[in-house]
């Protein structure tokens, strides 16, 4: 058999691998257009990122000054390493996750202890897209550098994406299985570890 | 209009260009990103995310390739992207039910022909799935793909090659079908 026939056969057969329905046009470009006027408003109000970036800054000079006054007066080698940053991930960033994992162990311990009393959670749709679309942008970050931490927003981004879906279509067999998400993964406690590392001064620093 | 005054239309902004642009480049898109995931939601979570971006990103671009290319490109990263995070996803609820999975298993019927092909598709690795549906499936040249998915014409050639040769071996009791 040569492979020229068994080329033909192949796309002969494969046409009717996953044929497309009808293409809904209208109904995606309405979805496209909504998504463009929703980005558009989030970029004209202020939000975290413009705090963190805030903050970074007030941290880099909080820093700078320590090291001038730690170099000044004693500038011991404690001192010193003490105020070394050695993680890759720029400073916004690192604040910017801090505060984002943050809200999320509050919004998913919220969320985990409402479905275990049979509380109905089904308002939570706007916070599990708004804490889903910042994860996917950290993902997208160089925090992803550091693989825990990717590997942590990973985790997040899956339990808020079923959260997410949950919501549109609630259904009781589909809370239990986000409890699970939650439990199997352990990220409630991996989200406490992450913040809880944090000392002061340097929020999370050293989680992240 | 041409793809120079279509794409200088949605740069400033023109409604009317930007949906010119979506009508001329969403069938390809759904077409590619249904067949890539056989879903229909899938397909048009994205397929909008395809439109979202080139429409975040217009202002970038430069024309080094046809907007048509450029559009693939981005589709194909957003297929791929959501199609690693499906299996993520899909593997976690295996994991959750692999317990009832296992004790309720039903005996299946011998697959057939049709059925097995599809099978062995859905096993290849994205990237060969891509180049083969994208080939074999949809038309497109080794170019045209090599240019979407940032590789050489050439790499687009092996991989299909490659994609092939797993479907022979997955079809292998069925050669019949094409030496007759």
């Amino acid at each position: 058999m040569s492979d020229d026939r068994f080329e033909e056969f192949l796309r002969e057969a494969a046409e009717h691998y996953h044929v497309p329905p009808e293409i809904p046009r209208e109904d995606m470009w309405i979805a496209i257009a909504e998504a463009r006027r929703r980005s558009v408003r989030r970029t004209r109000r202020p939000d975290w990122r413009i705090w963190g970036v805030g903050i970074a800054a007030a941290l880099v000079i909080g820093v700078g000054i320590g090291r001038i006054s730690v170099t000044s007066r004693t500038a011991t080698p404690m001192a010193a390493a003490s105020a070394e940053d050695d993680s890759d991930i720029p400073v916004a960033y690192r604040v910017a996750t801090a505060d984002h994992l943050g809200r999320v162990e509050v919004f998913l311990a919220g969320f985990q202890a409402d479905a275990r009393e049979g509380r109905h959670v089904t308002d939570v749709a706007p916070d599990a897209h708004d804490l889903l679309a910042t994860t996917r942008l950290l993902i997208d970050s160089p925090v992803s550098d550091d693989l825990v931490l990717r590997d942590l927003l990973e985790d997040v981004e899956l339990v808020l994406t079923q959260i997410a879906q949950y919501a549109g279509r609630p259904n009781s067999s589909e809370l239990g299985l986000i409890d699970q998400s939650i439990d199997q993964r352990s990220v409630l406690f991996r989200l406490h570890s992450a913040t809880d590392a944090a000392p002061a001064g340097m929020p999370y620093q050293g989680a992240l | 209009m041409d793809d120079r005054s279509l794409i200088a239309g949605v740069q400033a902004g023109d409604p009317g260009a930007e949906r010119l642009l979506y009508d001329r480049h969403v069938d390809g898109v759904y077409r590619l990103a249904y067949r890539m995931t056989g879903d229909a939601d899938l397909a048009r979570e994205y397929t909008q995310e395809t439109f979202i971006r080139a429409f975040e990103r217009i202002e970038q671009f430069r024309g080094e390739a046809a907007l048509g290319t450029w559009i693939r490109t981005i589709a194909g990263t957003v297929v791929l992207n959501g199609l690693r995070k499906v299996k993520r996803f899909r593997q976690r609820e295996v994991e959750l039910d692999e317990g009832v999975a296992h004790a309720a298993a039903p005996r299946r019927a011998e697959p057939d022909l049709k059925e097995r092909l599809g099978q062995a598709i859905e096993d290849l690795p994205a990237k060969y799935r891509m180049v083969f549906v994208m080939h074999d499936v949809e038309g497109y040249t080794h170019e045209e793909i090599g240019a979407a998915l940032g590789m050489p014409a050439g790499t687009s050639k092996a991989q299909l090659f490659r994609a092939r040769a797993r479907l022979r071996e997955a079809l292998s009791e069925f050669a019949g079908e094409w030496a007759s």
